[in-house]
């Protein structure tokens, strides 16, 4: 199978974030695992692709760090904060996602999208066929409601991967000394 | 083969999946979509959820190379013991779905389905020994409460015996299901057999 990212082509998002230095011993033992590293990477390259049609970047942007806010997963809020000022996010959207309340937004559109993340952030179990006639009830093609659910699905996976490693490199620290500064 | 299980509303049954909103039609489909299903899963072209999520070909390609790696790649933790955390992450979030396949993966695995009905009865709970106690505890932790996960929760993983390549591959299956079960309880519902 081949990966439409070349191994070794550059930064990888989750290392940087759980703070595993190239060639320490948590990014080796990840790395054990590369093509789930590479696919992880591949994925989010794949969701925040600029060109994909159907939702905005910004949009993308916004319900990510919408998600994070809600997990919580500050060190990812913090990335998708600075990609979302950095992509031209509207101050009163940007406002609203980290700390207001988005159903009452008047963009019925970005309402929707945030609605349903909230809702699969939150309580999964209770996100139902109704909900999901919202979006296309608010305009959303079929193809783009795959990438919303797909973004939002993807950020609960990365959220947990970046705690779960950020908490085995903190344990290798308080027991390793081939790992102490 | 073995003995059915219905408790609070999780089994270890067949079930199937079907999709709330519109499939790809595999007649129209193009080549890159075609390419995606075949490397998904063998069933992937008669599956409403791979013909509905192949709308989007490249995401799927990534997070179906990501879920293979993670739950059929030699060594490490114990292929069963990455279905019983699966089967946990999706008694927690509620997924009937996942929950039956998993469990029936770990029993084709283990031969034995002892712990699969204590999970479906109380995941915080479950585990017939100290060792999977700590991966499902592990696993409910993660899941319900990301933020909260630090180094005592991997410590007590080591206590039991558990390697760092253990942990590493029993936090992605942990987290693939936080993705998979959002998919399956989100855009779709189980159909129970007649």
């Amino acid at each position: 199978m081949t990966l439409s990212i070349a191994p070794g082509s550059g930064a990888d998002l989750v290392d940087e974030l759980a703070g595993l230095d190239p060639g320490s011993p948590m990014h080796q033992v990840r790395h054990r695992r590369d093509k789930v590293a590479l696919a992880t990477q591949g994925s989010y390259d794949a969701l925040f692709d600029p060109g994909l049609p159907g939702l905005s970047l910004v949009e993308r942007l916004l319900v990510a760090l919408y998600a994070c806010r809600l997990t919580p997963a500050a060190a990812l809020a913090g990335h998708y904060r600075d990609r979302a000022r950095a992509a031209g996010a509207d101050a009163a959207a940007l406002a609203a996602v980290e700390e207001g309340d988005p159903p009452e937004l008047a963009d019925p559109r970005l309402r929707a999208m945030l609605c349903f993340t909230r809702a699969l952030i939150l309580s999964p179990i209770d996100a139902d066929r109704a909900l999901l006639g919202t979006l296309p009830a608010a305009g959303i093609s079929t193809p783009a409601i795959v990438t919303l659910a797909q973004l939002i699905a993807f950020l609960s996976y990365q959220t947990r991967l970046v705690a779960g490693l950020g908490a085995m490199r903190a344990a290798r620290a308080a027991i390793g000394p081939e790992t102490s500064p | 083969m073995s003995a059915l299980l219905e408790i609070k509303g999780f089994t270890n049954a067949s079930l199937e999946w079907s999709a709330w909103l519109d499939k790809v039609d595999l007649a129209s489909a193009t080549p890159e979509q075609l390419a995606v299903l075949e490397e998904s899963h063998p069933k992937a072209k008669v599956s409403d959820y791979y013909l509905f999520l192949v709308h989007q070909p490249e995401i799927l390609r990534q997070r179906s190379t990501a879920f293979n790696a993670i739950m059929y790649a030699p060594g490490g933790l114990s292929r069963a013991e990455r279905e019983l955390a699966s089967t946990v992450v999706s008694r927690i979030n509620g997924c009937v779905y996942c929950a039956s396949v998993h469990a029936q993966r770990f029993e084709q695995m283990a031969k034995r389905n002892d712990v699969i009905a204590q999970v479906f009865d109380d995941p915080h709970t479950a585990g017939t020994t100290d060792r999977e106690r700590a991966i499902a505890a592990f696993s409910v932790e993660l899941t319900a409460a990301p933020d909260q996960v630090t180094a005592d929760s991997i410590a007590r993983l080591h206590a039991v015996g558990l390697s760092d390549d253990e942990i590493l591959d029993l936090m992605h299956s942990v987290a693939i299901f936080a993705w998979a079960n959002r998919l399956m309880l989100n855009l779709g519902e189980p159909v129970f057999p007649g």
